[in-house]
């Protein structure tokens, strides 16, 4: 019989964490959905439980344990030492010999649709997905739930089931949603950054009311490398003075997908020129891992840039 | 109270705002202490008008409701004792003024402590309590706790920072309590009784807080000593000279040895370091404020003493005080930090001697103990490190907790100078208290009649705070046998 065999290694760790949660302010899961249980002190509590017989493993808390972006700034930024990650990818094992098939993050194939081209095999810097018995089939415990297949799949035949905020159809919803509050003249901007380079410095408070509307949304993907190029533009649009993408330093990223976003970048910016918008409404940056200062800084630079420019339909557009 | 009929509480406040798995309600049944116990069902409010609803049923039903924040109290302030509903107000998080003429801001009790600091520094502006865990910690929690941090030595706790607050009362009514104004002289000053009420008089929904300028000119130091009692007697020493520091933190050799386990800080490998730090908006008096620590401090044989208004400089420096608690854990191999005996505060005079009886109780019961704290407000904080699998060490911390508030008493201390009492301190502030227990309880029936706002905590906590729950390291804590006795 199947037992948490993995995880019992991992005792003396489970109670090292202190549960001081900490952890939460670098989440995109805990921020996306602000319920504790997705954060990593709950998942390591939930370990904790499952190992002392104090809860019964389950399909919900399995779910919990494979809904993550794998960003890894949990275990950076632990002051306790606790290899979360480690924990977690053991953990993970122990609950798919259980039985349990998760859902997750994990980037699913509709069989229906896939043209079996390979490209989200080839693509994949994580060797999660392979050809086997005629299908595609994604290996759950080596997903890192980047979106790079879903970003090749010309059929649209891939998901993820959750993006936590960071799948396009979502975040188009949230940009339409900033750009349409009332205010044409006033600067909005759009920032998209991964997870890994500028999240911790982001706030989950909100300016509203007397304090005023916020000048700048920010939008996080899994990694810079799945910014979609029809999102940038569409934000422009709807009435962004501009679009700041913050990406990892190129052989920086986790996933590979950093020059991706730069070359789009570059050709967003070349459109723009040709039709005498100023390229310099849609800028990249590249932030080094965690360092939210840096992207603060870079924010603000790229939001007095857009003062100077004014808006697109404005006096003073391009 | 185990079960609560959770469709009414979805009407209330919507489906996607009630969880009740038991994965759920685990972990909402828990935060930073040793204590666990699971509430029926977790409810999380977006408005003012869904808490006066909630409550409104809970009070006609009799059940419990326990306020939340992001949970990092290490008493166990949150830990839904009696069952019932944990309220969560993280989703209550707007900053909804930052009126600069008028010097006050509004916000709802979800508001991250750090996010507020964020919004108000372009204006100039910063809201000074500000604990070490204010990256996650949220103003309604600070609140109820009357949470303080390393700046408190100058700029107070965080009823010095109220102005006034919205409140649901148990039976669903709204009030306003205080003013917007700096001042206010006459009548009760209700709002200062929620402060620190642990979420047992009322849900708070909105605080409006008062804010100081950001000084132009900080210089954070590090002095060393050989001795913990030379630090204690130099605190003291600094605090009785009129200095006038904005940050006097004691980190005393257990906690430097865990810091530089945990990050790559360098500490210096003494016996113990002061944090120093004068601010202001002229540099000559910034510095000579510095000047004289620093003239106190050699006195007391400070040496190796260094100081800098460098923003990386600070940054590193206080990095090392900010992320402490967590690195506690680091301190020994198989060893870990329990929130026991977290917090007290003690006369100035008696700094250096509470210091060195927290290391003689922790050697005389064999386990690790440390010191540091907010000493220049006669904040003292320690942690119990040990062997949490080891039953000994259990009866160990059972007894140096006692032991050590035995003596804060005894020399005039209080049992908590800013974690608030919960579960884990109740026993010691009930000593300590005794005399304003039955007033207490007269308050609270007052506001709450029906016992259902964070019932069984404060005057009505367990006496026991070992087998008040059941603790997060049961297995070992409680024996083979699973009984805490």
């Amino acid at each position: 019989m199947a037992t948490l065999s993995r995880l019992e290694r991992w005792s003396d760790k489970l109670d090292v964490c202190i549960r001081c949660g900490y952890c939460y302010e670098h989440c995109p899961v805990f921020k996306s959905t602000r319920w504790e249980t997705d954060a990593p002190r709950a998942k390591l509590a939930l370990l904790y439980g499952m190992l002392h017989g104090e809860l019964e493993p389950s399909d919900y808390i399995a779910e919990k344990l494979f809904e993550c972006l794998h960003c890894g700034r949990c275990a950076a930024a632990c002051s306790s030492g606790v290899p979360i990650l480690e924990i977690f990818d053991d953990a993970r094992a122990d609950l798919l010999d259980l039985g349990f098939e998760p859902v997750g993050t994990i980037s699913q194939t509709d069989h229906q649709r896939c043209a079996k081209c390979l490209n989200c095999v080839r693509i994949c810097p994580h060797e999660a997905r392979s050809f086997r018995d005629g299908k595609i089939v994604t290996d759950p415990l080596k997903c890192q739930s980047c979106g790079s297949c879903l970003d090749v799949c010309s059929c649209c035949g891939i998901t993820i089931r959750r993006g936590f905020g960071t799948n396009p159809d979502e975040q188009r919803e949230a940009i339409a949603g900033f750009l349409s509050k009332p205010g044409e003249d006033r600067l909005r901007a759009v920032v998209f950054g991964c997870s890994w380079s500028c999240y911790p410095g982001l706030q989950v408070s909100s300016l509203e009311g007397d304090a005023g509307p916020a000048e700048c949304l920010t939008q996080i993907t899994a990694c810079s490398g799945r910014l979609k190029t029809h999102l940038v533009l569409e934000a422009l649009e709807l009435g962004a003075w501009g679009v700041l993408v913050a990406r990892c330093p190129d052989d920086d990223c986790e996933h590979e997908g950093s020059p991706r976003a730069r070359a789009r970048v570059e050709r967003i910016q070349s459109f723009l020129e040709h039709l005498g918008v100023d390229p310099r409404r849609v800028q990249d940056v590249v932030i080094g891992k965690a360092d939210s200062a840096a992207f603060s800084t870079a924010v603000e630079a790229f939001l007095g840039e857009l003062r100077e420019i004014g808006p697109i339909r404005g006096s003073s557009a391009a | 109270m185990d079960t609560v009929d959770t469709s009414r509480l979805k009407a209330i406040v919507g489906e996607h705002n009630v969880v009740e798995d038991e994965a759920d309600r685990y972990i909402y049944g828990s935060d930073s202490s040793v204590h666990a116990a699971m509430p029926a069902a977790v409810v999380r409010a977006e408005t003012a008008e869904q808490v006066q609803q909630l409550l409104r049923h809970a009070n006609e039903q009799g059940i419990p409701v326990v306020p939340r924040g992001s949970g990092s109290g290490m008493c166990g302030q949150v830990v839904p004792i009696k069952g019932g509903i944990v309220l969560d107000l993280k989703a209550m998080n707007r900053i909804l003024e930052i009126n600069v003429k008028d010097g006050y801001c509004r916000v709802e009790p979800g508001v991250i402590d750090d996010d507020l600091n964020r919004a108000l520094k372009p204006h100039g502006f910063f809201y000074p309590p500000t604990p070490a865990s204010s990256r996650i910690a949220t103003i309604g929690g600070e609140l109820g706790n009357n949470a303080s941090g390393t700046r408190s030595v100058k700029y107070g706790a965080a009823r010095d920072s109220l102005l006034g607050m919205k409140v649901v009362l148990a039976n669903g009514e709204l009030i306003e309590l205080g003013t917007h104004t700096k001042v206010a002289a006459s009548g009760y000053q209700l709002e200062r009784l929620f402060v620190g009420s642990e979420g047992t008089l009322g849900v708070i929904v909105e605080a409006t807080l008062s804010f100081v300028p950001i000084p132009v000119h900080r210089c954070l130091g590090i002095a060393c000593f050989d001795t913990l009692d030379a630090a204690g007697q130099a605190i003291s020493d600094t605090i009785a000279s009129g200095c006038q520091p904005s940050m006097l933190e004691l980190v005393d050799k257990v906690a430097i040895t865990a810091v530089n386990r945990s990050m790559d800080l360098g500490l210096p490998d003494v016996e113990a370091i002061l944090l120093f730090e004068a601010d202001g908006m002229v540099k000559e008096a910034v510095e000579f404020e510095i000047e004289k620590m620093q003239a106190v401090f050699e006195k007391h044989g400070g040496h190796g003493m260094e100081a800098s208004y460098e923003a990386d400089d600070r940054t590193r420096i206080f990095a090392a005080r900010k992320k402490l608690f967590p690195a506690l854990s680091r301190y020994k191999d198989g060893y870990s930090s329990t929130a026991l005996a977290d917090d007290m505060a003690v006369p100035f005079s008696k700094m250096a001697e509470t210091a060195s009886k927290i290391h003689e109780v922790a050697e005389r019961n064999g386990i690790v103990m440390t010191a540091y704290g907010h000493c220049g407000s006669g904040c003292m904080h320690t942690k119990i490190l040990m062997d949490t699998t080891e039953p000994q060490h259990w009866e160990a911390a059972r007894k140096a907790v006692a032991e050590i508030y035995e003596y804060v008493r005894s020399v005039g201390g209080t049992t908590s100078a800013e974690h608030g009492i919960g579960i884990s301190k109740a026993p010691a502030w009930k000593q300590e208290k005794t005399g304003t227990l039955e007033v207490m309880r007269a308050v609270k029936r007052a506001f709450d009649p029906n016992n259902i706002l964070n019932p069984g905590k404060l005057m009505d906590a367990p006496d026991d705070w070992f087998s008040a729950t059941g603790l997060r390291y049961s297995p070992a804590a409680q024996g083979d046998d699973g009984n805490a006795e």
